[in-house]
């Protein structure tokens, strides 16, 4: 069996927007575009993606909320109509994937020895949460990669942000060790906005890029701190920051899926590669990447 | 008056799920007896506020004459899947609508093909046997920006519809008790209340539902939301408050037991 291997993590935001202003086939309602940048942004990210070639995608998404224990996807094939309960104006759309079943299956093991409640979602009428849907479309809309989607178990607001992102950080590891075990060669994918402060009303036109601006000022600076940390590689500063920006800019990051994938890639002090920044009906969207095997990190084991 | 009857019931889908485990099967039963009696008061329509269905920009109103599908829990679905076949008043939902600025909530209609009813909504329906074209439904969204005045409100604002219309209606608040959920997997057969205080803090609040004691109610549903971390405020409750004007003269309660940890009850007002 091959080694396994990392090869990079993205964050990669999931507001159905970005999907609604691209106009693919798959979603019903049609826009005028609008939220480009991040959409350039996710554009280059495919790219990078497409040279890198990996067996799978996984993704950790913060609207699969689940109380008992962290879930895996577990049946080959899912597909069906996703509505967003949320937007369902701007995203309704047929989805068909394909699951490494074995790959979650390990991770499940994995991190049912390492202490964690873990589950295999076996019910085939599984209607995929809409974070898992558009950031795997965003990030790869061939859909010709297997995938595993994780959700994200709800400690962080249960409990409290410490004791929900050391869980995080667990399944992380667990992670990486099911994926050195099987030997895939993987992309991780973190589904978060950054400041999560948001309009409370949609503007008529959704897509009049004229009313879109960052919800507050604080939560803009915030996200400005953080993403220029990470450009500059400064990760042990940003797992500092962390608990207060999760404070200061409810920042979604708190759902576990930014720390679940630093943990898997051992926290790298790595510089970041910035796609682009943009807000979406106020809260604060980057899409980034962490190149584990330019970096020559990317190897298990 | 066009509320004619009342009720509070749980929206955890396992008595729906397994109605075989002893516990569970006993709150199915109650809340099967609730929509019996909700049948009895011969309502036009249903208003129905579910704390799971959950919206954070503007307020929403199911306007969809008619969705039937196959719903899974995200937590669930091990057990099985909630088969849907829902008929909506869709004037007196858009009714709601329109009247929803009026009260300074800005709100929309929600209208789309397997639009993701909730679990809570769709667990009421069926073991009530509620949302039939006999029995059509209007839903409101829980935004979880509301709080229980602004629930109270639009609890008002859907019966003063119903009253505007000619229509005779039934209410019905989805939600739980307290709201501690066991964190690992446990044998349902041996489910409990996660602890001692919240039993208490349940029963208390049974008992001033039993008694109707409002005032005391609004006093102390404050301190139950954070002591027992009560399903989203008990904002369920303050729906059915708004609709009845705040008054009602008892209360039944069909049935009580744990969901995971957690307190369902089924309760019908007597108005």
């Amino acid at each position: 069996m091959a080694r396994g291997e990392i090869i990079a993590g993205f964050l990669a935001p999931h507001p159905p927007h970005l999907v609604y202003g691209e106009n693919p086939p798959q979603n019903e309602p049609r826009s005028q575009g609008g939220w480009e940048q991040l959409r350039w942004a996710y554009e280059r990210a495919r790219a990078a993606l497409d040279a890198m070639k990996p067996d799978v995608l996984l993704v950790h998404s913060p609207h699969w909320i689940t109380s008992v224990g962290h879930h895996f996807l577990g049946v080959r094939q899912l597909s069906g109509k996703s509505v967003d309960p949320i937007f369902p104006n701007l995203f309704r759309y047929d989805f068909s994937l394909e699951v490494d079943v074995e790959l979650a299956e390990a991770c499940a093991e994995a991190g049912r020895k390492a202490g964690l409640v873990t589950k295999m979602m076996r019910n085939p009428n599984f209607r995929v949460d809409y974070g898992t849907i558009t950031t795997l479309h965003m990030i790869r809309p061939q859909w010709d990669i297997p995938v595993v989607g994780i959700s994200a178990n709800n400690t962080p607001y249960y409990l409290n942000t410490k004791e929900g992102l050391a869980e995080m950080d667990t399944l992380g590891k667990a992670t990486r060790e099911a994926i050195a075990a099987t030997g895939r060669r993987a992309v991780l994918l973190a589904s978060n906005t950054l400041s999560h402060w948001h309009f409370h009303e949609e503007p008529a036109i959704p897509e009049d890029m004229s009313k879109e601006h960052p919800q507050t000022m604080a939560g803009y600076q915030w996200d400005m701190r953080m993403i220029e940390l990470m450009r500059k590689g400064r990760m042990r500063e940003v797992f500092k920051l962390l608990p207060q920006f999760i404070d200061e800019a409810f920042a979604e990051v708190k759902s576990g899926a930014f720390t679940w994938m630093h943990a898997a890639m051992q926290y790298p002090e790595l510089s970041a590669e910035l796609y682009g920044y943009g807000t979406v009906i106020g809260t604060g969207n980057a899409v980034m990447q962490w190149n584990l095997r330019d970096a020559g990190l990317s190897m298990l084991n | 008056m066009p509320v004619v009857s009342a009720f509070l019931v749980p929206g955890n889908p396992l008595p729906k799920l397994k109605p075989e485990v002893l516990g569970l099967g006993r709150l199915a039963a109650a809340m099967q007896r609730a929509g019996r009696a909700l049948a009895a008061s011969r309502p036009d329509a249903v208003l129905v506020y579910s704390t799971q269905w959950l919206a954070v920009l503007d307020q929403q109103w199911l306007t969809r004459r008619h969705s039937a599908g196959v719903h899974v829990d995200e937590n669930w679905y091990e057990f099985g899947d909630l088969p849907y076949d829902i008929h909506v008043d869709s004037a007196l939902a858009e009714g709601c609508v329109a009247a929803s600025p009026g009260i300074g909530i800005h709100a929309r209609g929600v209208d789309y093909d397997g639009f993701p009813i909730d679990s809570g909504t769709i667990t009421a329906a069926s073991l009530m046997e509620i949302g039939s074209e006999a029995r059509p439904l209007v839903v409101g969204s829980n935004n979880l920006y509301h709080d229980a005045a602004i629930t109270e409100r639009l609890g008002a604002l859907a019966a003063a519809c119903a009253d505007e219309q000619g229509k005779r209606v039934a209410i019905v608040g989805v939600g739980g008790l307290s709201g501690a959920l066991f964190r690992t997997e446990i044998d349902l057969r041996a489910d409990r209340i996660a602890s001692t205080e919240d039993d208490r803090w349940n029963q208390r609040v049974l008992r001033l539902i039993e008694s109707a004691d409002v005032g005391e109610l609004r006093r102390v549903i404050p301190e139950f939301s954070a002591e027992a971390r009560a399903d989203m405020g008990f904002k369920h409750f303050h729906w059915i408050l708004g609709a009845l004007k705040g008054r009602f003269v008892g209360a039944r309660v069909h049935g009580y037991g744990p969901l995971y940890g957690s307190g369902g009850a089924v309760v019908e007002f007597t108005l």
